[in-house]
């Protein structure tokens, strides 16, 4: 199903599974995705723990195998890729992570962890230097950073530096894993700064991994919903908050706290209620309807398709 | 009128071999029954080390107390002895983490928990403490409470795990709750669940709550007064709609800037506050945040301001603020 | 705040802060020494008769540790021992070491049947009793240096390779090593030059104890006649001088003294390298 028209579109996933073998069972942590990114779009992946918006970002990394689909970037699919061709995708496709404090080798000194995906695609040491330099300066770090070790910066410039890390080799597409979740609210804002920057200056695409709407709703252009392994809707940013159609999705904007006390108080929502069932045991039917405040028979029975319901957007619900 | 809470000039030290560091500055904070104060800073800003203190859990060492009152119900409680506070704590003031999973022992049953809670603190047979054991549960809002009670901690989720927390917590009735960081760790619909629930069971009891956070949002719809706490001292103090309506302190309105908000206008950068806080131990002289205000000013550099009232029911320390 | 440039210096005043690990260390140290220069101060071949045999300790100043049931220096043998000792626990470690971090490693990293068939491995060698299958292979394959060394590698690596494997198991999930993962590096880079350094701390540690024990089973052979005969160690010592030990029990106690010493000096040193490799300290 392609929603985006026109524009190349840089990243496209059909109807992608990701299970895993647990000793309770199989974890169906990734159900039936389908979406398109277009060059130069931010998309915002948002949902709750569980949902599968890491996975699917891990699959698309190939850090994960996937159990059926097609993952295609530029519209290669990269599930045949042999090793060659595998580095040569790797250089398109970067991630950064959530954990400013793991995702950085500790005993390695800060240009050597830059210059890792320069060493992997042969560079010489004269033209890494070179490179790493220019990178610390993109994302502002001193250029002496690159003989210091990680657990001399704090969290924030830690992201950064896997930022510069994730930059190295001018990738298309950069796949961010919750990069700002661990992080204090000043230093959260400076990172996004940084990723608004390099984007208008280099024009990189974002696959925003992020369970933090409000932040979401800042920096994407697109955003897509996933519940429980399954994308619910999807739509552009400004469509989704002002008029969201499935009822998860407005559970979810009614749920997240808003930094203004009066807005706050006058707004009226309802909580929503019960807890997410177990993935090793989902719901039949519509992953959603156990807690839905409009369920009916039918939910339990017929599992939604993603269909257009106007403005652009697309949602997985019989009564929208 | 004596207030369930009254902290004065709380003063508390980190002695460590790097050198002493004063971790809480000269804080004070008081909270009204039925109010909540959200206390609300980064890290590193001593938040969480004022609970403990309260609470007088510091680990010692490194920690100490070294100066100020900690008055519950007008008691100061900061010269108690362990076994006067062993009496206190959880009675007449109750306390809920950030983790609920390590919160739990992962060896008890819920019940066997929350049963302990009450046999410590009131007279209540064994028998009559679980029957309340069972009725804490259903107030908390867990759903299926009978069954959960004999259930370890590990087969429950997270806010299910703090909604037991929550019930051991507030078990005998304290007229002050401290709650560091509860949502933090939970997902954004089961911290609406947890934060409805605790301004229900404030409403019904009374109690004076104090809310550590680092989210804006959270305190938006949680607090009635706030704390803003930076590098160990309070910085300002106003009610929650004054402090968001017009942040005195160039640090609240960093935070408050670096807080995107749903609707805000197109493309606009995030104010980001530049630099770090710094350490504890390396404050700069003068005023802790003037190497990254940007309303700085030479006095800055050299004096450190003291909190000045500008106006009823708010509190700052800046010299810029001061000059309006 | 970064009082040190490089973690080197770090790690050498953390170590140097644990008094115990200090004085283990410079013991060491000198027993190291006296092994090196055995050559320089007593060139003579300390398995010649050189005096009278049973004189003790102090008797004639010539030979100040006395001399053994055959006339041999004490004091000679000692020192000349400190080097094949030394070298027995050193070399013993190594193999384990090397036997331990590969199978650990690999176990660790691989997981599934790898890791299956290499933990019932380790339970394998670690169900037989250790002394006896040492002195098994001794007796199988001859008493030379080498395969004592080896057999003892042989009964010392399971403790290495589950400390191994615990390491890689935890560390294989980092986001670091997703991250060279993402980047296409290759498997056995990534176990050698990233998830390695990380995982050695507490091997090392470990390792530092496996020489002692390494000593001490060496000793054990050797006090039951089966050690290379053509090497003086102070295991063989205090086997010589086991008859004797109710008359001249100077003979056993003297190298028996230096294995303790020696023993107790590598745990120290093992206290002071877990303090100072230790990354939960690594922040305060």
């Amino acid at each position: 199903m392609n929603d985006v028209s026109d524009t190349a579109v840089l990243l496209s996933l059909r109807d992608v599974h990701v299970h895993f073998n647990t000793p309770n069972g199989v974890v169906r942590a990734v159900s039936g995705v389908s979406l398109d990114l277009a060059v130069g779009e931010t998309l915002g992946l948002v949902g709750e723990s569980g949902c599968g918006k890491s996975t699917l970002g891990k699959a698309i990394m190939k850090l994960v195998p996937i159990a059926g689909g097609e993952i295609r970037i530029e519209g290669a699919d990269i599930a045949p890729l042999d090793r060659k061709q595998l580095i040569d995708m790797r250089r398109k496709v970067q991630m950064i992570f959530q954990d400013p404090y793991g995702s950085l080798n500790p005993r390695s000194t800060v240009g050597r962890s830059v210059a890792q995906p320069l060493a992997l695609a042969g560079w010489k040491p004269a033209a890494m230097a070179e490179r790493v330099e220019t990178l610390l300066r993109w994302v502002g770090l001193p250029s002496d950073a690159k003989q210091r070790y990680p657990h001399e910066f704090s969290g924030g410039q830690r992201q950064r530096i896997g930022i510069a890390r994730a930059l190295a080799l001018s990738p298309r597409l950069i796949i961010c894993d919750e990069p700002v979740s661990a992080l204090d609210v000043s230093v959260r804002a400076q990172v996004i700064n940084l990723l608004e920057d390099l984007k208008g200056q280099f024009g990189v695409s974002y696959l925003f991994i992020s369970h933090d709407l409000s932040v979401v709703e800042h920096i994407a252009d697109r955003v897509a919903v996933m519940y429980l392994g399954m994308l619910v809707e999807t739509g552009g940013r400004d469509q989704i908050w002002r008029s969201p159609q499935h009822p998860y999705t407005k559970a979810l904007l009614a749920a997240a706290p808003i930094a203004n006390p009066r807005i706050a108080r006058t707004r009226q929502r309802t909580v929503l209620q019960g807890e997410l069932p177990s993935p090793l045991d989902p719901p039949a039917g519509c992953p959603f309807h156990s807690r839905c405040p409009i369920a009916q028979a039918r939910c339990q029975a017929e599992k939604p398709v993603l269909r257009p319901v106007g403005g652009g957007a697309l949602a997985a619900c019989h009564f929208v | 009128m004596v207030l369930p809470l009254e902290v004065r000039g709380l003063s508390t030290t980190l002695f460590t071999r790097r050198g002493e560091m004063k971790a809480v500055d000269g804080l004070s904070l008081s909270v009204g029954a039925g109010e909540t104060v959200a206390l609300v800073g980064e890290s590193g800003c001593g938040k969480s080390l004022s609970a403990l203190s309260v609470m007088r859990l510091l680990p010692d060492p490194p920690a100490r107390i070294v100066g100020g009152e900690v008055r519950l119900n007008g008691r100061d409680i900061v010269p108690l002895p362990e076994e006067g506070m062993l009496a206190i704590r959880g009675k007449e003031i109750g306390m809920i983490f950030q983790d609920p999973m390590s919160s739990l022992n992962p060896v008890a049953t819920v019940e066997k928990q929350i049963v302990e809670v009450l046999l410590a603190h009131t007279d209540l047979g064994r028998w009559q403490a679980r029957a309340r054991a069972h009725e804490l549960l259903e107030l908390v809002g867990m759903p299926d409470a009978a069954r959960r009670l004999d259930e370890y901690p590990h087969r429950l989720s997270g806010g299910m795990c703090q909604r037991v927390v929550i019930a051991m917590a507030i078990a005998c009735s304290p007229s002050v709750l401290i709650a560091d960081e509860p949502t933090t760790a939970l997902d954004v619909t089961v911290q609406a669940q947890v934060l409805a629930l605790l301004k229900k069971l404030q409403a019904d009891a009374g109690m004076a709550m104090v809310f550590i956070t680092h989210d804006l949002g959270v305190v938006a719809e949680t607090a009635d007064r706030v704390v803003v706490m930076y590098a160990g001292r309070k910085v300002e103090e106003a009610t929650v709609d004054d402090l968001f309506e017009m942040p005195l302190h160039p640090y609240t309105a960093g935070l408050i800037g670096a807080t995107p908000v749903p609707g805000a206008a197109r493309a606009e950068r995030l104010a980001d506050i530049p630099g770090m806080v710094p350490p504890l131990n390396a404050l700069p002289q003068g005023c802790a945040f003037a190497p990254r205000c940007p309303r700085v000013m030479e006095r800055c550099r050299q004096e450190r301001p003291e909190l000045t009232r500008p106006s009823e029911g708010r509190l700052v320390a800046c010299f810029a603020a001061e000059r309006g | 705040m970064h009082r040190f440039e490089f973690p080197r210096f770090e790690f050498v005043g953390r170590f140097a802060r644990n008094r115990g690990a200090l004085i283990g260390a410079v013991l060491i140290l000198v027993v190291a020494l006296m092994a090196l220069l055995a050559p320089l101060f007593f060139p003579v071949d300390p398995l010649r008769i050189v005096g009278q045999p049973e004189l003790w300790p102090g008797e004639d100043p010539d030979f100040p540790l006395g001399t053994d049931s055959l006339g041999r220096d004490m004091l000679s043998m000692i020192v000349h021992g400190a080097r094949a000792t030394l070298l027995i626990g050193l070399f013993a470690s190594a193999v384990a070491t090397l036997i331990g971090v590969s199978v650990g490693a690999i176990a660790g990293y691989f997981g599934g049947w790898i890791d299956e068939i290499a933990m019932r491995a380790a339970e394998l060698f670690q169900t037989i009793p250790n002394l006896i299958f040492v002195l098994t292979i001794v007796v199988i394959l001859g008493s030379t240096l080498t395969n004592i060394v080896i057999a003892i590698g042989i009964v010392s690596w399971t403790p290495i390779a589950r400390m191994t494997r615990a390491e890689f198991l935890s560390l294989r999930d980092r986001e670091f090593v997703q991250a060279c993962r993402a980047m296409g590096m290759g498997d056995l880079k990534i176990i050698a030059a990233e998830i390695l350094p990380n995982a050695l701390p507490p091997v090392i540690v470990l390792s530092s104890l496996v020489v002692a024990g390494a000593i001490l089973f060496e000793s054990a052979v050797s006090f039951l006649g089966l050690g290379d005969p053509n090497v003086a160690s102070w295991g063989r010592l205090v086997g010589d001088g086991r008859l004797l030990i109710r008359s001249s029990w100077y003979i056993c106690a003297i190298p028996g003294v230096a294995i303790m010493i020696t023993v107790l000096c590598l745990n120290l040193i093992g206290d002071g390298l877990n303090d100072a490799l230790n990354p939960k300290l690594r922040d305060r």
